[in-house]
């Protein structure tokens, strides 16, 4: 009787720490969403930041986000399909294969707020850009190389070693085994990692906050010197520090809403998949 | 990719072989730029307090004084107080998961909690400023706090941002742990809960413990969310170093401190630059201690079971 009492309490304990989990995602998405949902309309999507953010709306807030996405999409793609086919293909019997998966590790872990000062140094001072989008983007790019890096890798791992046989029976080179084998078939770890990667950069402030983004003031960057361009979490980071007018307050929800649908939105199509190549690599 | 595969004479130039090499290299020498760049930009302040940079206990630029313990400090107990609140809720929700939830169900709670991870970090900054903080100042009211921007608020928000990496990492290490030694325990007579204390557990333990170390390095790297409510007070240093009366004070973190104007002004003078520069450093330093012994545990975690499997 004792043995089945502790199996109960044990499971409800454990049980109520994944519901606790769980209800403090919804907490937060209801919260924002409450109060943010009445911020939302056209003007809130055309219009100008005004008024110091207690007027108008987050078109070019908008704009700049994207701007620094396709920027770290570009960046990010070559590197991350470079790096994990040298590691997986070129060095799979090395000892340095190791070594680049713990690069990765550490590169991970590295605070976003190192990318920031790192490049203000780099981009803003050395090469001399003042603040850039360009630079962002790179910064941004860089940082997500290793989500991206590791969801292929994983993918490219648990591909079929028949798959190859059967290529390497055809007379293939290494290289026409990668186009033609292992590229398609992993094409969908690049997308996952990239999307994953992308809802994370989307968020990021601390990367872009001293090299590509300012609060008001930027519209379409015309050049890459002196370019910034406006951006979403740059806006809240500004607003949430002086946020005792209350109608900064409704744009200022408004705007975390729609940051959250952009990243949630990004995560949840890419996240199933995600999980799916991970077992799949790890727990087969 | 068998062996014969990477045979040396199969291996010629080619534009795969050239461009993927190539962009390795990209990104390897900008690791390594990176990196020379805080050793090189960050030698006037070693130069100018050595040791003292670390162990100081005062900063100020304008007397050319920088002691970064104070911030040390600061990122640290922060960083552990979060990892206190989380880890037992992350691991207990990854042992419910792995241990009792069916697979389909298992996964739908995994997507649930890293759907968490990605909510931005400005916006649980958002959070803590115009909810926790003011929640935080009612709840301590009876300990006289001067705001509700306190080492404490920047732990609880920090705790919360956390919970998903501990709680993923933890379902991975529970998750390695072979399937027969389960079914062994139950054929045993064991309940479900008694194989997971008395063999999943322990045999995870270091998967776990590296779940706990490298969500501890993701918390003393984040930056966003803990300026935003940490109060951002210079040279807040304890009468004692185990005194939990700080928790209710403002503080500063090396990540709150790189994040502020201080940042904006100092470059152009080598020296205050270099004290920047050095707060990257130990910043670094610390993640990467951290990082590395998780990544280890995590490997002796994963070899204990590829032999018994």
């Amino acid at each position: 009787m004792k043995r089945k009492l502790i199996h109960h309490l044990f499971r409800a304990l454990t049980g109520l720490c994944a519901l606790a989990s769980c209800a403090i995602l919804a907490g937060i998405v209801a919260s924002i969403v409450m109060r943010g949902w009445s911020a939302l309309n056209w003007d809130f999507f055309t219009q100008q930041i005004a008024l110091v953010g207690a007027s108008g709306g987050i078109f070019y807030n908008v704009i700049g986000t994207l701007i620094l996405l396709a920027t770290a999409f570009v960046v990010c793609t070559p590197l991350a399909l470079g790096f994990s086919i040298v590691h997986s293909v070129y060095l799979r019997d090395s000892h340095w294969r190791g070594k680049l998966t713990l690069l990765l590790y550490l590169l991970n872990g590295v605070p976003s707020i190192l990318f920031g000062i790192v490049g203000m140094v780099i981009f803003v001072q050395v090469l001399g850009w003042g603040k850039s989008w360009l630079a962002g983007g790179i910064l941004l790019g860089l940082m997500i190389l290793p989500t991206v890096s590791v969801t292929l890798i994983e993918r490219i791992g648990s591909l079929p070693i028949k798959y190859t046989e059967a290529a390497i029976g055809l007379g293939l080179r290494k290289s026409q085994i990668i186009r033609s084998v292992i590229l398609p078939q992993s094409i969908g770890g690049l997308i996952t990692g990239l999307m994953l990667g992308l809802a994370r950069a989307a968020g990021e402030t601390a990367p872009i906050m001293f090299t590509a983004t300012i609060f008001a003031g930027a519209s379409i960057p015309g050049g890459i010197k002196e370019s910034p361009v406006l951006s979403l979490p740059y806006h809240i980071f500004i607003l949430a520090q002086d946020s005792y007018d209350p109608a900064v307050k409704a744009k200022l929800w408004g705007s975390a809403l729609v940051l959250i649908i952009l990243v949630l939105g990004l995560s949840l199509v890419a996240l199933p998949a995600r999980l799916k190549i991970h077992e799949e690599a790890n727990h087969a | 990719m068998t062996r014969s595969a990477l045979n040396p004479s199969c291996r010629r130039w080619s534009i795969t072989l050239i461009l993927s090499w190539l962009f390795t290299g990209v990104a390897l020498a900008a690791v390594v730029g990176g990196l020379g760049l805080l050793l090189i930009e960050s030698a006037p302040a070693w130069k100018h307090s050595g040791f003292e940079f670390v162990i100081g206990k005062k900063w100020f630029f304008r007397q050319s004084e920088f002691g970064a313990a104070p911030m040390i400090y600061g990122s640290i107990i922060v960083a552990i107080l979060a990892m206190i609140l989380a880890a037992p809720v992350g691991i207990g929700a990854a042992i419910f998961g792995v241990e009792y939830l069916p697979r389909k169900w298992r996964l739908g709670l995994k997507v649930t909690v890293e759907l968490l991870a990605g909510i931005p970090s400005v916006v649980y900054g958002l959070l803590g400023i115009l909810l926790l903080r003011n929640w935080i100042y009612e709840v301590f009211q009876d300990f006289d706090p001067l705001s509700g921007d306190t080492l404490l608020t920047a732990g609880v928000l920090l705790g919360l941002m956390i919970l998903p990496t501990i709680m993923t990492l933890a379902d991975d290490a529970l998750r390695g742990v072979p399937g027969t030694l389960r079914l062994a325990a139950r054929g045993l007579g064991l309940t479900a809960t008694e194989t997971a204390l008395h063999v999943s557990v322990p045999q995870a333990f270091p998967g776990l413990l590296a779940a706990v170390l490298l969500a501890l390095g993701r918390a003393m790297g984040e930056t966003i969310a803990v300026f935003l409510v940490i109060g951002r007070q210079d040279n807040q240093w304890p009468s004692s170093i185990l005194s939990l009366k700080p928790l209710l004070e403002s503080g500063q973190t090396l990540t709150s401190k790189l994040g502020g104007s201080e940042t904006n002004i100092a470059y152009g003078q080598p020296l205050h630059w270099g004290a920047i520069m050095g707060l990257g450093l130990v910043l670094l330093s610390l993640v990467v201690i951290i990082t590395l012994t998780g990544a280890w545990l995590q490997r002796i975690s994963f070899r204990q079971h590829q032999q018994h499997s």
